[in-house]
């Protein structure tokens, strides 16, 4: 497999495959995302959250969101509890 | 404008034209061989009997006894289709054929010649024939265009204005929806019955329901888009055929017969040296009917050997013995530059060609740039943790 190579952030030597992205996330009420990346949420399709290795210095807490957007395109969002931060990723 | 000019039960009517007697009785399009038993279009007389088009073989038998199965005839489909084509092309008509029975062409270019949009689409029919009871729409979107046709009475022209669109497509049927047999019957399920309804629905909410498919229905029952028509290019009348003493079955003798056809094609001089794109094989079958293949090359050549691999399986799904061979070319390339090669490349050259490759990816971009994929904990329930990449600079 070659690395993409279009840009230089997009190169990675060694990494995590389907590793977050940032996403720019506009939460609602009751925390779940009504815009992303400045499109309109039309749908939540399901939500469930992770929590893992709490017993060590790096733990997971992420609150997960399958979305679809006005356009039409499927979305995964989180949300990262520990640091209080937006990502997109496939889950 | 865009017309789009639809003759029902193309396939039927040009089987029909070697037996014109069985047009008026109750017939219908015989199954393909190998697919499941349906009938294919029906006669007006089997239609007024109970057959409709798309019914389980036994069922149509069972509800009409008279029924006289009409077996397919792909060469004289074929040969019938290009003649309308050729007539529509010859009244300047630059046509876009979809399948056949179904074609579509601008009227933008031939309407000042006719006199107006309605004489340009009569002269469309017209030149098509009324034996084929042709119709025609015209609408500025394809969609649009094609479901006027479908609605139209044979001879009749329907011209769909842009602010008429909507409204003239909220009543009409699903069933002008380009979707599987099952997704009519779950639309059907939700109460969406008329392409209106579904129109009326929230784009996201179909989409996520029935996937790309359902939103491509979405925008088509909303009109579809205003893209334009490409005129096709002329076919080439490139065609060479071989008819046999007695009926041949053996493989091996009809691929024989196709490599000395070929030979003539390539030797033919109007080729002009232009590879070929697009070649056709058909065959006439003992005891009637006709069988007939395409293949589209993703490289022009006119190397015998390239075009004998590329048609040369397709004489194994020949389901009877054949009285003549044909071999056609459909679609002449322009001239290529390419490399030619003295030796053919093989496993072990193809493998040190990407090992090269691989290589000058690497020195050009840096160490690390090539990497695999592996595979360290699936199971896990954070998705970055399931595989990694791993660099390969070996």
């Amino acid at each position: 497999m070659v690395a993409h190579s279009r840009g230089a952030g997009a190169l990675r030597p060694s990494g995590r495959v389907n590793a977050p992205r940032p996403a720019l996330v506009e939460a609602g009420a009751c925390g779940a995302p009504v815009r992303v990346n400045r499109q309109a949420v039309a749908f939540l399709r399901e939500e469930w959250r992770v929590v893992d290795r709490w017993w060590t210095d790096e733990p997971v807490d992420r609150r997960y969101f399958d979305l679809v957007l006005e356009s039409g395109q499927n979305v995964c969002v989180y949300r990262d509890e520990e640091a209080g931060c937006w990502f997109s990723q496939r889950a | 404008m865009i017309a789009c000019l639809l003759i029902p039960g193309f396939e039927l009517r040009a089987a029909l034209r070697s037996r014109p007697g069985v047009g008026l009785e109750p017939a219908a399009l015989a199954p393909e061989p190998g697919s499941e038993p349906l009938v294919g279009p029906v006669t007006a007389a089997a239609q007024a009997a109970g057959v409709e088009p798309g019914m389980r073989l036994g069922e149509a038998l069972a509800t009409c006894p008279r029924l006289v199965l009409v077996e397919r005839d792909p060469a004289a489909v074929e040969l019938e289709w290009e003649g309308v084509l050729r007539r529509l092309e010859d009244a300047g008509f630059a046509v876009e054929p979809a399948e056949p029975g179904v074609v579509s062409f601008e009227t933008k270019g031939v309407e000042r010649l006719y006199g107006g949009l309605e004489a340009a689409l009569s002269r469309a029919l017209a030149s098509v024939g009324t034996a084929w009871e042709p119709r025609v729409g015209a609408s500025r979107r394809r969609f649009a265009a094609l479901a006027a046709a479908s609605v139209a009475r044979p001879g009749q022209a329907i011209v769909v204005a842009d602010a008429e669109e909507r409204r003239f497509l909220a009543p009409l049927p699903l069933s002008l929806l380009p979707l599987a047999p099952e997704r009519y019957a779950e639309l059907e399920g939700l109460g969406v019955r008329r392409l209106g309804e579904l129109a009326a629905l929230p784009e996201p909410a179909v989409a996520e329901r029935f996937g790309p498919e359902g939103r491509e229905s979405w925008r088509l029952a909303r009109g579809g888009s205003g893209e334009r028509v490409r005129g096709r290019r002329p076919a080439a009348e490139l065609v060479e055929a071989l008819e046999f003493p007695e009926a041949v079955g053996n493989e091996l003798t009809l691929r024989r017969a196709l490599g000395s056809l070929l030979d003539r094609l390539l030797a033919r001089p109007e080729r002009e040296g232009k590879p070929l794109r697009k070649l056709a094989v058909s065959a006439r079958l003992v005891g009637g009917g006709s069988w007939r293949r395409t293949a589209t090359l993703r490289d022009a050549t006119a190397e015998r050997s390239r075009l004998r691999a590329a048609l040369g399986p397709k004489l194994a799904e020949l389901p009877a013995p054949v009285v003549e061979l044909r071999v056609e070319a459909v679609e002449l390339a322009e001239h290529t530059g390419t490399q030619l090669e003295l030796v053919r490349p093989q496993g072990e050259v193809l493998g040190a060609r990407l090992t090269e490759g691989l290589r000058q990816v690497r020195a050009g971009v840096g160490s690390g740039s090539v990497c695999a994929v592996v595979e360290v904990a699936p199971w896990s329930r954070i998705p970055e943790a399931r595989a990694l990449f791993v660099p390969r600079d070996e």
